[in-house]
């Protein structure tokens, strides 16, 4: 309790057994005051276990947590005020409007919240006077991401807060969270979304069956995991597709005409578009990138970290 | 307990339900039409008077009068059988239970007993009837004390034994009096019960009830403002029944402070029922039933219908265990029969009853989900 200044969130050997099955097995980490952790991980990691037992609303079976110097298990009502939590899956009182949806919360915190500086931070000033139940779902997560501000906490909570949301929706709510940063608020999130945890989050924590895997900046986490590069090569015909394999890589293709190429060295890439333009065949378009958390995931465990349809990327 | 937090939730979940016109309605509706069918077979039951068939052998002035003295005193309903049918046929195939055949020569008897002053003179009126009958016995006596008013009447002495009849009811009171009360606390257990379990499930699979796990609300709090919600709807409810029966059926009932103190202490009792319920079954389905199998029985056997007492032994040993029973009798004790005694034996019952299931329902509510 010395170190209260040290860490925003300290979990050591932390696990939960539903009966046989050890949901979060002995996991341990830490989280520094104002940066944004994303807890990344497929289906039945164990994400919401995790974050459930961090923010009081499921206990341990075993394991010691802190949170903001407290501890997690005995000191719930010291917390709750400090924290602010959308859990997964969230909804509200269907009949409820978004302002009366706010000011019901707040009410229960019993603080003076800034109800219109809350509106504006989550960006459905015009919805306002909207019932909930008429919301679409980007709206619906963004109040639920109000609500948990509605007591001003010091660390957010969001388990899974984009699941299941349009790209666009997506990325409104992503603004949202970016301001959260900017404000210095601690944010602890779970997502399956590669994107969302390599665009917003300080640090990652890869949780596959209940055991963290590897963590550490995404950059990090990228450059100590993998060792080559992507090309991608758009609209390009079956001619260049033959060149690449002759020359000895493994291109793969693509759908609509999209080849892919992995290469260890850079200098691959000008090898491989010269021997395609000397043939004389024939690509619109390219792109060279670093292989992304997506890819990290499937090296460290074999499985693809996602089945949605909608950010599913080809994997080289 | 924290009243701002009391007053937050009793604010939402009126709104929310206040918004939500048609489950409302239905709410408001169920128990007043219940009241409006039932008033009105017992309305019609109570206006009804006896079927009686007499036969008139001797046509006559006198037998006419005496016929329309069976009709007005006895309130029967009179067919007349003609003189010339056979009788026991006409039972038989007419079906009808009674017939009262008035003799030739009860006029003349009739003349000579009063004017001649001649004891010897009589006539003998003959009943018809058939024994298995439940009614006939009744319609016999009802007959008999009429005759012999008649009779009294015609000897011209006044009579030495007089009665009076002193109800134990202050005044008289029609069924529907006291079919009203058992409705109301009927319809109080069903909005308490089913309201609650209805609420607590669907607020848990919104994912509101972790949610709010999370806020400084504690489980009193949550239970408290569920029965300051419950009881304002109870007397909103209340209040329409009331109305409707009075506007309807001219029902006036007893009006004190025992009304709203049992309509409180039925809601505390089926609110904390309604929370154990929703504790343990864990997916809505099962929570609803368990609400219909805790209702059903308490509506049929505690007498909200019918008076226990007209129920077979072994049934009246069980409805003295159920809370509603006691709601029953201290709502018909106090708005009925204006025995505060009464009400204040039955009070100290569901009253006990409903501390014990408050704090059970405080116990069982859990806001963490899946330990
Ligand atoms: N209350 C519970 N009882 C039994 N098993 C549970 C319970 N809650 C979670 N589990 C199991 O624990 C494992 C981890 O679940 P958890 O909900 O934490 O995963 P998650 O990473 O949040 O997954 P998702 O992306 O689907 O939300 C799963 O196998 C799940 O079935
Ligand atoms: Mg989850």
């Amino acid at each position: 309790m010395t170190k209260d200044a040290e860490y925003a969130i300290e979990v050591v050997k932390l696990t939960k057994r539903y009966g046989d099955l050890a949901a979060v097995n002995d996991i341990s980490f830490t989280v520094s005051k104002g940066e944004v952790f994303a807890l990344l991980g497929p289906n039945g990691a164990g994400k919401t276990t995790t974050v459930e037992i961090i923010s009081t609303i499921r206990t341990p079976t075993s394991g010691k947590l802190m949170l903001l110097g407290m501890d997690v298990t005995r000191q719930k009502s010291g917390i709750v005020p400090r924290i602010g939590v959308l859990p997964q899956g969230f909804s509200s009182f269907d009949r409820l409007t978004v302002r009366e949806t706010i000011q019901y919360y707040s009410r229960l915190f019993g603080t003076n919240t800034d109800i219109d500086g809350l509106i504006e931070l989550v960006n459905i000033k015009d919805k306002a006077k909207v019932q909930y139940k008429k919301l679409s779902g980007g709206l619906r997560q963004r109040l639920g991401i109000a609500i948990a501000l509605v007591n001003d906490p010091e660390v957010v909570f969001l388990d899974e807060p984009t699941t299941g949301l349009d790209p666009r929706a997506r990325r409104e709510v992503w603004e949202v969270l970016q301001g959260l940063k900017n404000r210095g608020k601690t944010v602890f999130l779970t997502t399956h979304y590669m994107e969302e945890a390599e665009l917003l989050a300080d640090t990652v924590a890869i949780i596959s069956k209940g055991k963290i895997i590897a963590k550490g900046s995404p950059g990090e986490l990228i450059e100590n995991n993998t060792n080559y590069l992507v090309l991608t090569l758009r609209c390009a015909d079956n001619k260049a597709f033959e060149i690449v394999r002759k020359m000895g890589f493994e291109p793969v293709l693509n759908g609509n005409k999209e080849i892919r190429i992995r290469m260890e060295h850079k200098d691959d890439v000008q090898k491989i578009l010269n021997a395609i333009t000397d043939a004389g065949a024939l690509y619109l378009g390219l792109d060279v990138r670093k292989p992304n958390l997506e890819e990290v995931f499937l090296k460290l465990t074999g499985e693809a970290l996602l089945s949605d349809p909608v950010v599913e990327r080809g994997v080289v | 307990m924290n009243l701002r937090v009391v007053g937050a939730n009793l604010i939402v979940k009126l709104k929310c339900v206040w918004r939500e016109k048609t489950t409302m309605f239905f709410t408001i509706a169920f128990p007043i039409i219940l009241i409006l069918v039932f008033g009105t077979i017992f309305m019609s039951q109570d206006n009804v008077g006896f079927h009686l068939c007499v036969q008139d052998l001797d046509q006559t002035t006198l037998s006419a009068k005496a016929i329309a003295t069976l009709e007005r005193d006895g309130k029967f309903k009179i067919t007349r059988v003609d003189p010339a049918a056979n009788v026991n046929q006409y039972v038989r195939e007419n079906k009808v239970d009674l017939v009262m055949i008035i003799p030739r020569g009860l006029e003349s008897s009739i003349v000579q007993n009063v004017t001649r002053k001649d004891p010897k003179a009589f006539v003998t009126i003959t009943y018809i009837y058939d024994p298995s009958s439940s009614s006939v016995l009744t319609k016999i006596q009802i007959l008999n004390a009429v005759l012999a008013g008649i009779n009294q009447k015609l000897s011209g002495k006044s009579p030495v034994i007089r009665s009076a009849e002193t109800s134990i009811l202050t005044r008289k009171y029609r069924f529907i009096e006291f079919f009203v009360p058992g409705i109301i606390a009927m319809a109080v257990m069903s909005l308490s019960l089913f309201g609650t379990v209805n609420l607590n499930t669907e607020l848990r699979q919104k994912g509101i009830i972790r949610k709010l796990s999370t806020t400084p609300i504690t489980r009193t709090d949550w239970i408290l403002s569920d029965i300051l919600y419950q009881f304002t709807l109870a007397v909103g409810s209340t209040i329409a029944m009331l109305l409707v029966s009075y506007i309807v059926f001219d029902v006036r009932l007893n009006l004190d402070a025992w009304l709203p103190a049992f309509i409180l202490l039925d809601v505390f009792a089926f609110v904390g029922i309604g929370m154990i319920l929703t504790r343990f079954a864990r997916e809505a389905q099962s929570a609803a039933a368990a609400a219909n199998a805790v209702s059903f029985p308490m509506m049929f056997l505690s007498g909200s219908f019918f008076p226990v007492e007209l129920m077979p032994g072994f049934l009246q040993t069980i409805a003295k265990i159920l809370p509603l029973y006691y709601v029953n009798e201290g709502l018909r004790s106090a708005m009925v029969f204006e025995d505060d005694m009464a009400a204040l034996r039955a009070a100290a019952v569901i009253g006990a009853f409903a501390a014990v299931v408050f704090i059970l329902g405080i116990m069982a509510t859990k806001w963490e989900e899946g330990q």
